[in-house]
């Protein structure tokens, strides 16, 4: 189940942090969404280790810790996607999916005339979107 | 990088040394504390050396040297297990005591200046002694050889009886520590036996023999004498005393070893070296051969192998116990960790290496992995030590670090133990991010260990390369969060506070407030509320944190505020937001309000107003030498505002949060610096410079908010801001005395107590009201201050709001002067004289409206409108009209709502100060009103001629009521000017059914207008500029005798002459265009009973009508209509005048041309009868414009295309012109002539006598340049219908 996502500019502020748990943890989530950006820039400015494409926006796992799982995804833009899973068997190609649906979610939060690029997404349809998209993760991995 | 000289090879040789025990009798020890220090504590500096220079020879034939060396000397009661709980607790107290050194007052350390700084100034350096002592809590573990005693060091007094026997008694068994008793370890180690002798007790004769007893009995190397005490009087200074880093506690360490004197302390250093070099490192030595050479005999070479596998398959169904088998001391496997360890202990690593990785396997198939895990440790710590194959030494400590874990809560602590020393070569090749990781891993449950294990791994982050700030910060946030859990708050609050410096500039809210909400509520925990404080402001506006989070925020905040006990003054206080962008200031300089509306007004308009009102500046300049003049320059530079008189500061609030907040105590920062009495001209000349710095020395400061003080007075504003409300709030300081005053901030007061403050910032400043926007902005908070001056308050009675167009008021306008001064010479400029007009002090009690009615005509001559004030100009009161104390001066004024729509009304009153000595000369009074006009009749005016009368013309007036629910009576109309008469062509019955216009009806009634004017005079052209006679029809119902309005009386003609000016036309200055005032009045049951409504009187101004709509020539036939006549004997001829008469103001020459037609169809009296209407296809929709070249020229076309149809049609007419076909006349201005006309009749009938044609032509060019387009200068006209009857007479 995925517990956080975020989108986070290029200038690692916070855009958007979305957290899908129950339980009073938003603190938590955002510090772990906070330290991945280390990892994020780690394996942005360490090309040779992200892996053998360049042109490649999926990050991969980027902190193990013994509850969850954080993957990350870089936009063109240096937007960096984060999310934050409880499930410890994730398969990588289910986490791209998922960001490519939720990177064209963004695409059109962004494209809106209204929304000031670099200030927080506040549009409601897109975190009604990018719930579904969250769900429906949910489902794909279980089925 | 030589591992040896690494952090980690450093621990190593400290801390995997020989250990020596030490057994000593009581007296020893009491021998020893005469110097505060135990036996093994005075021996314990000795024990390090570092030039030992031994020669080493293992098991290879090669000798090596060894230069550092050291031994660990302890009780025998010490080696044993730590026991866990002390331990713990001594951790704690190294801990605390590391706290309690934290200054906590200090600026936590910023991110870039940790980053430039080493490891050893980020780091306290206390981890490092926490981290060795955590790894003695895990000493003498019976897996492990190298904490085995490899020596027993016997010590006994010189004091003590029989001490031979003393010597044997020690070495007792069951005293001995448990590692030998239970066979963990061989109880048959290298014994020294060492007699202490105290110089102070006895001389050494008694301790010579018994050395030589000891000697005798023990063998003769390994007894020695130690002398100590020798310095038995005089206290021994030392200037570093070797024993103060060995001694824990906190006595004196001036009191360390105080009998010790050089002697003393040569001496044991001989001794420890002796002992080192010349029995325990040999005794290594041997026994590492022995056992070398035991392993080579058993384990090695390839049989021993075999039969060793095999045996160890043999055992293979052993109890999966953690600690696995026992093995004792004699069992290969210990003995070939015993050899390992000697030999790592000598420094012989690659044996030590062999040995232990020969023993690892045995161990892994015994499954015994705590002793499995501890080779894996020792093989790692080889590895480093070799520097040699980096990834297995890791691969070793990882193995012993999960292994440890593996068997559960005992191998807690030896994993914490691996743990650390694999960070520490982690650190040591520079792998910080790992070794921040293993850090992690260390963490148990126990809160404390784990804080500064998180904090240590927090470190690693900061120094990992590239350094990683967020989780630097993380790990520093989870460690406070540890460190408070054990109650290490000034621990937990330095992690939080260095943490704060990585998310400063950050917009991750959430982490930002609960780092600074949680460093104040610890420090309120401490009692430092102060600092507290500080942190928890950050936290305040958190707007985006929840309504319950806000509420427990502010209520904390308020909390630790009460603790203080005192107010703060907070700088920018977050909570309300003040919107400096809404900064306005409002003050009063020569230019005063009336109202604040009037102050909002934009200052070009008031200044546009006041053109010509107010003397210009540059006029004010009375005399070079005088001091006004220079004052007056000098406040052009800046603001200036009037002693008594208040300055306004509107600012907006926000209130950010979801709670209510109350804010109460607003008032602004200023400060007025008075200007001292003994200012003298050459000091305030040196001030008039732009930026008057230097006159400020001049100047005695007096500082705000305290209540005694007399410079000025500041008001308090109280309110309460909902949850995300804004207020705009007014603040007013009204200064007291003269000087300079500035207007630096606001304050307020949160809650009741917190006081924030709010400097306005120079670069932010923004003043609406500013004149000069060339000036610097930090300026425009800065007034100078003048003496009081008389200020006039003006207000306007009765002003309505709301009106309905053409609403005549009549209102007064009330002046107060509330100083004692007086003021002169008052003008008043009102900027629509169209809406309100200035009446005479005459009419100041005049009843509205009757004023207006119409009296005698030897009265009618008082109230005549005065010219002077039209349009524009400035109205001067009278003279000697002086305004002082309480009376109020009042003046009437006439409002009149001219057209519907929302009108600002301006108006400004000019004053002079009739005190001449004051600075400022003049002020102005600016009022300002809104009134919103309704529709309410809609008059429209349509003049034609009359066909049938010269001068005459017909009236269609048209009226609507626009209003939704008035009705109107219509009260009279009146035509403007002596030269008109207006009269009925109905009775008033016949137009006005009900008396009254309804709402939304819509009237037409005609009537007949008469120029009465014969000839153009120059007095004529005068009077048409001047009061307004004219003739008034009324419209009330016939029984009414209610009186006319006299429209020449003082607020009408004003109104009509401003109305004349609107409505300007084309017609500009056409004698013959006519002015209509129609005066209605509301119905009066329509109004309210009960409100005393005053009388309304409604004028509407229709203005310019023209009743020049044909031409400027007008003509009338006039004759016999009927005639008798006996055809029978004569043909008749009738003679006919013709009358015209030219309205133009110019000579126009006139041609008639009568031709002869039998025509009678009514053809062409049609097109002539009425030509401007006349309906031609391609004009349809705008014909009846007022343009009327286009319909002359087409209609003469027509006249003629008919004219030349008529004549080749007809052929005998039934008359004929009888006089000339062709008369031509000159005709002068304004002027008539008659023209004699003849026709022959030849047979009875009705004859239309209209087949005559006038050309007409403006000679005179005087005017032709302005009328250029407006009326034609020539044209035809076709003859009216005349038609004449002739009988045949019997």
């Amino acid at each position: 189940m995925i517990v956080c996502v975020a989108v986070v500019g290029h200038q690692n502020n916070p855009l958007y942090i979305q957290s899908f748990t129950e339980a009073d943890d938003a603190l938590k989530l955002h510090h772990m969404v906070h330290c991945s950006l280390d990892v994020v820039d780690e394996r942005v400015n360490n090309p040779k280790k992200s892996g053998p494409t360049l042109n490649e926006t999926f990050l991969g796992l980027l902190y193990p810790t013994e509850n969850y799982k954080v993957y990350g995804y870089l936009t063109n833009t240096k937007v960096k996607f984060i999310v934050v899973t409880t499930d410890l068997d994730v398969r990588d190609a289910d986490v791209r999916n998922f960001f490519r649906r939720f990177h064209a979610a963004y695409v059109d939060a962004v494209s809106n005339p209204f929304h000031v690029p670099g200030k927080k997404i506040t549009s409601r349809a897109f975190a009604e979107r990018v719930s579904t998209i969250v769900k429906s993760f949910g489902l794909s991995s279980a089925g | 990088m030589d591992p040896a000289s690494t952090p980690l090879g450093k621990l190593l040789l400290d801390e995997i040394t020989p250990v020596v025990m030490v057994l000593s009798t009581p007296l020893v020890e009491e021998a020893c504390l005469k110097n505060g220090l135990s036996l093994v504590e005075m021996l314990s500096p000795f024990c390090v050396f570092n030039n030992i220079d031994v020669p080493v020879r293992t098991a290879s034939d090669q000798p090596y040297r060894i230069q550092k060396f050291k031994l660990r000397l302890f009780y025998a009661s010490d080696i044993r297990h730590p026991n866990l709980e002390v331990a713990k607790e001594r951790l704690k107290q190294v801990i605390t005591r590391a706290g309690e050194k934290d200054d906590l007052y200090s600026e936590p350390p910023q991110t870039s200046n940790l980053l430039s700084s080493s490891e050893s100034e980020i780091q306290p350096s206390w981890f490092e002694f926490f981290n060795k002592e955590l790894v003695r809590t895990m000493s003498f573990s019976d897996h492990e050889a190298f904490d085995h005693p490899v020596a027993c060091l016997l010590v006994v007094s010189s004091k003590d009886e029989q001490p031979i026997n003393r010597f044997v008694d020690l070495f007792n068994t069951n005293k001995l520590p448990s590692l030998l008793n239970d066979g963990a370890m061989d109880p048959k180690i290298l014994k020294h036996y060492l007699l202490v002798h105290d110089y102070q007790d006895s001389d050494q004769e008694k301790a010579a023999k018994i050395l030589t007893d000891m000697r005798s009995t023990f063998g003769l190397h390994d007894c020695q004498l130690l002398c100590i005490n020798s310095s038995d009087h005089e206290m021994v200074e030392r200037q570093d005393n070797p024993w103060a880093p060995y001694k824990s506690g906190d006595s004196p360490s001036q009191r360390l070893g105080c009998f010790l004197n050089v002697d003393d302390y040569n001496e044991i250093k001989d001794l420890l070296q002796d002992l080192s070099s010349k029995h325990i490192i040999p005794y290594m030595e041997q026994k590492i051969r022995a056992l070398n050479q035991e392993v080579s005999a058993t384990r090695k070479g390839f049989r021993n192998q075999i039969k060793n596998l095999w045996w160890r398959k043999g055992k293979e169904d052993v109890a999966d116990s953690p600690a696995g088998p026992m093995y004792t001391f004699s069992s290969i496997e210990s003995q070939i960790r015993v050899l390992g360890d000697y030999a790592f202990m000598l420094r012989d690593y690659e044996l030590a290496l062999s040995n232990y990785r020969l023993i690892s396997t045995d161990y892994k198939l015994d499954k015994a992995w705590k002793r499995y895990a501890g080779i894996q440790e020792m093989m790692g710590l080889t590895f480093f030590m070799l520097d040699q194959s980096r990834k297995e030494a890791e691969y070793c400590m990882e193995n012993a670090f999960n292994t440890y874990l593996k068997i559960g809560s005992s191998g807690q602590q030896n994993a914490t133990r691996c743990g650390l020393w694999w960070v520490e070569m982690l650190k040591a090749r520079d792998q910080h991010k790992d070794a921040a990781v293993v850090y992690f891993r260390i963490c148990d449950e126990e809160p404390l260990h784990s804080a500064v294990m998180l904090e240590q791994a927090s470190y690693c982050y900061l120094l990992s390369k590239p350094p990683m700030l967020r989780k630097f910060g993380f790990h520093l946030v989870l460690s406070g969060d540890q460190y408070k859990k054990s109650d290490q708050i000034k621990h937990a609050i330095r992690t939080y506070r260095t943490a704060v410096s990585v998310f400063e500039g950050t917009t991750w809210g959430h982490i930002k407030d609960h780092v600074h909400f949680h460093i104040g509520e610890w420090y309120a925990i401490l009692g430092m509320y102060e600092l507290a404080v500080k942190h928890m402001l950050e936290v305040l506006a958190c707007t985006h944190q929840s309504k319950t989070m806000q509420e427990l925020f502010l209520k904390d905040f308020l909390e630790t505020v009460q603790k203080t006990g005192k107010t703060f003054e907070v700088l920018k206080l977050q909570l309300p937001k003040l919107n400096i962008s809404s900064l306005k200031v409002a003050f009063e300089d020569h230019r005063t309000y009336a109202s604040p509306v009037a102050a909002s007004v934009r200052e070009c308009l008031w200044r546009s107003l006041e053109e010509d009102m107010i003397p210009s500046l540059p006029t004010a300049r009375t005399n070079w030498l005088e001091l006004q003049s220079k004052l007056v320059s000098k406040y052009r530079e800046s603001n200036v505002c009037v002693v008594g008189e208040a300055v306004k500061v509107d600012i907006e609030f926000k209130n950010p949060l979801q709670i209510p907040i109350s804010i109460s105590s607003v008032s602004l920062l200023c400060d007025l610096s008075a200007i001292s009495d003994e200012l003298n001209s050459d000091a305030l000349s040196s001030t008039v410079g732009p930026q008057n710095d230097d006159g400020s020395s001049n100047l005695t400061t007096n500082r705000d908010m305290s209540s005694e003080n007399f410079s000025f007075s500041s008001s308090e504003v109280d309110f309460s801001l909902g949850g995300g409300e804004t207020t705009l709030v007014q603040l007013m300081v009204t200064p007291k005395v003269e000087g300079i005053l500035q207007i630096s901030g606001v304050r307020w007061k949160l809650s009741g107590s917190v006081v924030g403050l709010h400097k306005f910032d120079s670069n932010m400043k923004k003043i609406t009201k500013g004149r000069r926007k060339a000036k610097p902005p930090c300026d425009n908070l800065k007034f100078i201050v003048i003496k009081s001056l008389p200020k006039l308050e003006g207000s306007i009675h009765s002003l309505p709001e709301k009106a309905y167009a053409g609403d005549l008021r009549h209102l007064m306008l009330a002046l107060r002067n509330p100083s004692e001064f007086t003021v002169q010479n008052l003008k008043m400029k009102i900027s629509h004289p169209r809406f309100l007009n200035i009446g005479s002090h005459g009419n100041l009690k005049t009843e509205f409206p009757s004023c207006l009615e119409k009296k005698m005509a030897s009265e009618q001559s008082g109230v005549h409108a005065n010219s002077n004030n039209l349009s524009q100009t400035v109205f001067l009161f009278p003279k000697e009209t002086l305004i002082q104390g309480e009376m109020p001066l009042l003046w009437p004024l006439w409002l009149r709502a001219a057209v519907p729509g929302h009108i600002s009304l301006y108006i400004s009153v000019y004053y002079e100060m009739g005190d001449i000595s004051s600075v400022m000369r003049y002020r102005t009074l600016r009022m300002h009103y809104n009134l919103q006009v309704l529709p309410s009749l809609d008059v429209s005016f349509q003049v034609s001629p009359c066909p049938s009368r010269l001068q005459e013309f017909l009236v269609r007036m048209d009226v609507i009521n626009r209003t939704s629910s008035e009705s109107f009576h219509v009260h009279q109309l009146s035509a403007v000017g002596h030269q008109w008469e207006i009269s009925l062509l109905q009775p008033v019955e016949a137009i006005f059914p009900s008396e009254s216009l309804m709402a939304g009806q819509a009237l037409t009634c005609f009537f007949r207008l008469k120029s009465c004017r014969k000839s153009l005079t120059s007095t004529d052209k005068v009077s048409t500029l001047s009061p307004l006679l004219g003739s008034d029809v009324s419209l009330r119902p016939e029984g009414s005798n209610e009186p006319l309005f006299d429209i020449s009386c003082s607020p009408l003609a004003d109104f009509h002459l401003c109305e004349r000016l609107h409505q300007k036309m084309s017609h500009q200055g056409d004698p013959n265009a006519v002015d209509f005032i129609l005066i209605s009045q509301p119905l009066k049951d329509n109004i309210t009973p009960g409100i005393a409504d005053p009388p309304h009187l409604f004028s509407h101004h229709a203005c310019h009508c023209s009743t020049s709509s044909t031409s400027p020539i007008s003509w009338l036939v006039d004759g016999p209509r009927t005639l008798f006549h006996d055809f029978s004997t004569s043909l008749r001829e009738i003679n006919l005048k013709m009358v015209i008469y030219n309205s133009s103001e110019a000579v126009a020459s006139i041609c008639i041309n009568t031709f002869d037609s039998t025509s009678t169809s009514g053809h062409l009296s049609e097109g002539t009868a009425d030509l401007s209407t006349y309906p031609s296809g391609d004009q349809t929709g705008w014909h009846d414009a007022s343009v009327v070249n286009n319909i002359k020229v087409t209609s003469d076309v027509h006249v003629g295309a008919q004219v030349g149809k008529s004549l080749s049609l007809e052929s005998v007419p039934p008359f004929i012109w009888s006089g000339a076909s062709s008369t031509r006349v000159q005709l002068e201005p304004m002027s008539a002539t008659e023209i004699p006309l003849q026709i022959c009749v030849f047979s009875p009938g009705i004859y239309d006598l209209s087949n005559y044609v006038l050309q007409w032509s403006l000679l005179s060019s005087d005017d032709s340049g302005n009328q250029e387009g407006k009326s034609q200068h020539s044209g035809t006209c076709q003859g009216y219908p005349y038609y004449l009857s002739v009988l045949q007479s019997a």
